[in-house]
């Protein structure tokens, strides 16, 4: 009576999850880039900023990191529309994933704001920098080097949270697990073969990122 | 995350997950004379598809399956336990034994059918088109445009249908009914082509919308059974002859025509042969 594993009924839809990998792979990307630049203007704000704009930016924070993402794309791709805001399901979920993962980003990236050194902001202030060339000459090639591990586990985080995706109607790599599920049944063997897909996508991006924090910040990340 | 060890650590959970999956359990579905024994039927309904079953005032899953399964309980003298199952896992759970038998949007086609055996049909599912009024989209031909988008439900028996058949219109697949008729209400797609027989349910928190809801016996009836383990015999023969008793009693229409508020569209013909 026991189940019997068979694979052939779903291994002719692995190129189908494999194109649901590299939507996966572009949501991930996406939001991350845009909740790194979101984080970076907030923890600029937050560590030079003046008290009403902090004021904005913790609230920003506070509500992104206490609601679900779930419940916040929910809003944007449900609860617009009656405003008269019609986003298409990629942009609802894409927008939602940024403005989660810039909450993130910017308690990672305001952490190192703080690990600076007086003597370095001062130096720049007497070279007359503004503050977005203080953060861009002086401050981002400092903390690069401290930030780059949690930067990169972040991006990873954002590349399993891509999952979400499939409930608002993006054919992402679980998307179309759910697709193939119900059209073979085989759940073990479908969500199987994703398990190794997401297991791959990740390892290859873990190897990327090192080469990366390598070449542009000299981070001495193990490859391998 | 590039640290040798976290890939080896990464690498050796991934191989004994695989080892997991691929490693026949012992665990499996009960025969009918286990389920005697044991006193007690496990049945696993879908409670996000309303009204076959749903979480009713009292946060308890009510609706038209646990009832049926209630009226199977009672033929076989044991007591029900309901268990809410999703799409991913319901075959699992009845390959390994945590639930004997599985209701809730199980058509039959012959792909699952390799991996599941049906009783004898519980209800049959009629297909047509949901869409707003006065937008002329009553045909397949109507709805075959690339301008149209289709709200569908994801994993839904109608969605292969229509990528043969309509396969210039666009699909927004979505989790569930209630987001599939927000979806419509909303203007984000136009139409959906699925299942008609709950809409008089489904559609009534959107009381604004002017509906139209336009039958395609073109497309065929399905029908839905129990799911049970694959070579569960003893279990599944038992139920079907449930089943036609229930039939036969007209236990199954009564409970229809209370959850869905009318008759079924089609007649499951109850034969004494299985």
């Amino acid at each position: 009576m026991n189940y019997s594993l068979i694979y052939s009924q779903v291994t002719p839809h692995i190129p189908y999850l494999l194109g649901g990998a590299v939507l996966t792979l572009q949501l991930a990307v996406i939001s991350f880039v845009a909740g790194w630049a979101i984080g970076l203007v907030n923890a600029s704000v937050l560590h030079f900023g003046p008290r009403p704009a902090r004021a904005a930016v913790q609230a920003y924070v506070t509500f992104f990191i206490n609601t679900p993402l779930l419940v916040q794309i929910f809003f944007i791709f449900f609860v617009l529309p009656d405003a008269g805001i019609l986003l298409s399901p990629y942009a609802a979920v894409a927008i939602g994933m940024s403005l989660n993962a810039g909450a993130y980003l910017t308690e990672i990236q305001r952490a190192g704001f703080q690990s600076l050194r007086r003597e370095e902001i001062d130096a720049a202030t007497a070279m007359g920098f503004s503050v977005p060339q203080m953060v861009w000459y002086v401050i981002l090639p400092h903390i690069a080097k401290a930030l780059y591990p949690p930067l990169s586990n972040q991006f990873i985080i954002q590349v399993m949270t891509t999952s979400i995706a499939a409930i608002f109607a993006v054919e992402e790599l679980t998307g179309r697990a759910y697709n193939v599920n119900s059209l073979t049944f085989r759940s073990l063997e479908v969500f199987s073969i994703t398990a190794v897909i997401y297991v791959a996508l990740t390892l290859v991006c873990s190897l990327a990122l090192a080469l990366l924090g390598r070449w542009l910040f000299r981070v001495k990340a193990r490859i391998l | 995350m590039t640290d040798r060890r976290a890939i080896f650590v990464g690498g050796a959970a991934a191989a004994a997950a695989a080892a997991a999956l691929l490693t026949p359990t012992e665990a499996s579905a009960r025969p009918l004379e286990d389920v005697l024994r044991a006193g007690e039927l496990r049945v696993g309904v879908n409670p996000t598809l309303p009204p076959r079953a749903l979480f009713n005032d009292r946060n308890v899953i009510d609706g038209f399956e646990p009832e049926v399964a209630a009226a199977i309980a009672q033929k076989m003298g044991v007591r029900l336990v309901l268990q809410a199952v999703g799409s991913p896992e319901r075959i699992p759970m009845v390959a390994s034994g945590r639930i004997d038998f599985v209701m809730g949007a199980m058509s039959r086609t012959s792909e699952r059918a390799k991996v599941i055996d049906y009783t004898v049909p519980v209800h049959s599912e009629n297909y047509g088109i949901v869409s707003v009024a006065g937008r002329g989209l009553t045909t397949i031909e109507a709805l075959n445009k690339p301008e149209v988008t289709l709200a569908q439900v994801r994993g839904t028996t109608a969605i292969p249908y229509i990528q043969r058949a309509m396969p210039n219109a666009q699909v927004l697949l979505l989790d569930n009914y209630p987001d599939r008729n927000r979806a419509i209400a909303q203007g984000r797609a136009q139409a959906s082509f699925d299942g008609i027989d709950s809409v008089r349910f489904a559609l009534r928190p959107f009381r604004q919308v002017q509906w139209e809801v336009t039958a395609v016996p073109s497309f065929g009836v399905t029908y839905s059974g129990l799911g049970v383990a694959k070579n569960n015999h003893s279990l599944r023969l038992w139920l079907n002859v449930a089943l036609y008793e229930l039939h036969t009693d007209g236990t199954i229409e009564r409970l229809w025509e209370k959850w869905f508020d009318g008759p079924m569209f089609t007649k499951v013909p109850a034969s004494p042969f299985f």
